[in-house]
């Protein structure tokens, strides 16, 4: 089962997949790639045309990664810190990016969802821990996306009564076309316009000599509690559960087999070097324009008033480029976000889910879309909504739980059952394990400062440090007792290799309780456990106050 | 043989009926989904029947007779609490059916040497 026999059948119609729509010829928003065309691309130009078409999932999700949320972030740090935060956005460039390949690995050779892995994986419980996971934080998400088109559409006297509902209606309507093609180019407008952000960083900027001084890591002067925060806000808007299931899924929607991977992970590059293009401008003209020292680093302003108060200091061309930028990345992360949700819940409850299919051959998935972003939409215009509240809670609740679906993306792809000579190489995973553990200890450290007042910094970090410690040297000795598992990759030529897909998801057999599998889960237990009932303490001595 | 012109039969098919199609064979393209079926070839079943014939988890019984609800292979109707799950209609049984005889068809020794004929 595991070594397919050579075949002339084309890769693309002989895979596993969980919809049938999902097989087939890729037809991407510029170019199509046939399913039997699978010959190497010899000259540049083939290459590049093959780009083109396999090129999309990465852009989209990276481009959408530069949501409304992720704008205000940005903008507040540039607000806040000028450009000394910009050395966070080089390190977090190569996290994400690794972080993304895998997910768009996973679903090029398993042809099955993130969701529905965590189901086949570890089992209902983590599958509906996971799914709740992303619904909640999804909901509110896409509640920021909302507000984030009242606040653009606002700058321009435009009411949320009719900006909110006419965005709603036009992402429903975009997205039950019924044609991947044509979904995917009203997103290449988004994701266009959306890089015009970049002029706002020609536009205006601080000296040259604060950027390069920028790019070095330090706190600067405030290594204090708004710091943190705003470093946790850094990356957890940065890299967030929904990017993982979202291109999972959207890989597999595409069309795109193992034979494209390289293709894939070029567009992955691609997205990320735009998404770091992007922010990067946002954080330089909201410095250069607003001038660091003035403000107060710990008070966090509105994506509304950075755009107003560009307006002020720059000209009414700043404000209205961010404005319109802000309306414009607000619909590209709603559109994402919850397309991410209407793939995760169709692929569990095993009904059909593409973007190739109408409404009427799709219930399910265009009707979980549609309720899904109708509902956020009605959210936003309740008079008296405590949205700020909302919205701080769940960066909470995002920051918590982004550990561990990291974690179970790392298992999954060190999974050999499942992607055979695709599993993570060794150094790969060393990227990942750094940049998950980094995370870990941010995000802890950040919820014992939050839950015991009197603490300093410092001190929540030895204790974390120490936690941690002692969880990776458990981790790394059952590691090492634990046999390296047998590669299955011997005799395969390396077009089998690199063209290897899983088979049909119920004949790959259940995953081996190996010591290393069970104690990384159990742990996961605990901390999710621990984080959460702290979070839930917190919150309970808030509301008694 | 002359087939009766009903609408949407046309001898050649349909790009779109070739979709539709399609979809239906893929929700029988699956061992575990083919096994359920066979199960419901005798009449409609209760969960727990069926998963008496065929061997399998609960969930995963489960899962696969939603995909075949969803395909609109298998149709599912109430009995008090019970829950009876069938073939949706006769022609499921008879393509069923029909595949299986292609397969013994094909085991027939006169088939083997048809085959050899044909690559000599």
């Amino acid at each position: 089962m595991a070594v397919p026999s050579p075949s002339i059948a084309p890769l693309a119609d002989r895979r596993a997949a969980l919809d049938r729509a999902h097989l087939g010829d890729i037809e991407g928003a510029v170019g199509t790639v046939r399913s039997y065309d699978t010959a190497p691309r010899r000259t540049i130009h083939r290459r590049l045309l093959t780009l083109l078409a396999v090129a999309g999932p990465g852009l989209i999700v990276m481009a959408a990664d530069n949501d409304a949320g992720t704008m205000t972030v940005f903008g507040q740090a540039g607000h806040g810190y000028g450009t000394q935060l910009l050395w966070v956005l080089v390190l977090l460039a190569p996290a994400l990016f690794v972080v993304q390949e895998m997910a768009a690995r996973l679903g090029a050779v398993t042809g099955a969802g993130h969701a529905r892995l965590i189901l086949e994986r570890f089992g209902r419980l983590w599958c509906a821990f996971s799914l709740g996971d992303l619904i909640v934080l999804n909901f509110a998400l896409l509640v920021t996306e909302f507000i984030g088109v009242t606040l653009s559409l606002g700058y321009f006297g435009v009411t949320r009564y009719l900006s909110v509902p006419l965005a709603a209606a036009c992402l429903i309507a975009v997205t039950a076309g019924g044609s991947f093609r044509r979904w995917e180019r009203a997103m290449y407008v988004l994701v266009a316009a959306d890089l015009s952000v970049i002029a706002l960083a020609v536009l205006h900027h601080p000296p040259a000599a604060a950027i390069g001084t920028g790019l070095v890591p330090r706190l600067g002067g405030h290594p204090g509690r708004p710091a943190l925060l705003l470093l946790i806000a850094l990356i957890g808007t940065t890299i967030s559960p929904w990017q993982i299931f979202f291109q999972q899924s959207n890989v597999i929607d595409k069309r795109i087999t193992p034979r494209w991977l390289q293709y894939a992970r070029v567009d992955t590059a691609l997205g990320t070097m735009a998404f770091v293009a992007a922010a990067a401008a946002i954080m330089i003209g909201c410095a250069g324009m607003l001038g660091s020292g003035g403000a107060d680093p710990g008070h966090l302003i509105d994506a509304g008033a950075i755009a107003r108060l560009l307006a002020l200091r720059a000209g009414p061309a700043a404000g209205g480029l961010f404005a319109i930028v802000l309306l414009n990345a607000s619909l590209l992360g709603a559109g994402a976000v919850s397309l991410s949700i209407s793939y995760s819940a169709s692929e569990v409850v095993g009904v059909r889910h593409s973007l190739h299919r109408q409404p009427r051959d799709a219930p399910v998935f265009h009707g979980c879309f549609a309720a899904f972003v109708i509902a956020a939409a009605a959210t936003v215009l309740i008079p008296g909504a405590p949205l700020g509240a909302i919205t701080t809670l769940v960066q909470a609740l995002a920051g918590i739980l982004l550990p561990v679906a990291l974690v179970l993306l790392l298992m999954l792809c060190n999974d050999r059952e499942l992607l055979g000579p695709l599993t993570n190489p060794r150094w790969l995973n060393a990227i990942a394990a750094a940049a998950v553990t980094v995370i870990l200890i941010l995000v802890t450290m950040l919820t014992i400062t939050t839950v015991v007042p009197g603490i300093s910094v410092l001190d929540a970090a030895i204790v974390t440090a120490a936690a941690v410690a002692v969880c990776g040297a458990a981790l790394a000795m059952t590691f090492r007792d634990a046999r390296p598992p047998r590669p299955r990759a011997t005799g395969m030529t390396p077009w089998q290799r690199l063209t290897w897909s899983s088979p049909m998801l119920e004949l790959v057999p259940a995953a081996s309780g190996t010591r290393a599998r069970l104690l990384t889960l159990a742990l996961l237990r605990i901390y999710t456990l621990v984080m959460l009932a702290l979070l839930a303490a917190r919150l309970g001595s808030l509301l008694a106050r | 043989m002359t087939r009766p012109p009903l609408p949407g039969y046309e001898a050649p098919l349909s790009r779109e009926a070739a979709e539709r199609l399609a979809d239906t064979m893929f929700a029988l393209a699956a061992p575990s989904r083919l096994l359920i079926l066979s199960a419901l070839l005798d009449g409609p079943r209760t969960v727990s029947e069926i998963i008496a014939v065929v061997d399998m988890e609960q969930s995963a019984v489960s899962h696969q007779l939603r995909v075949l609800r969803d395909h609109r292979v298998v149709s599912v109707e109430r009995r008090g609490r019970e829950r009876l799950y069938g073939l949706r209609d006769e022609h499921v049984g008879a393509l069923l059916d029909h595949a299986r005889r292609h397969l013994l068809q094909l085991d027939r020794p006169s088939a083997q040497s048809d085959r050899l004929d044909r690559a000599g």
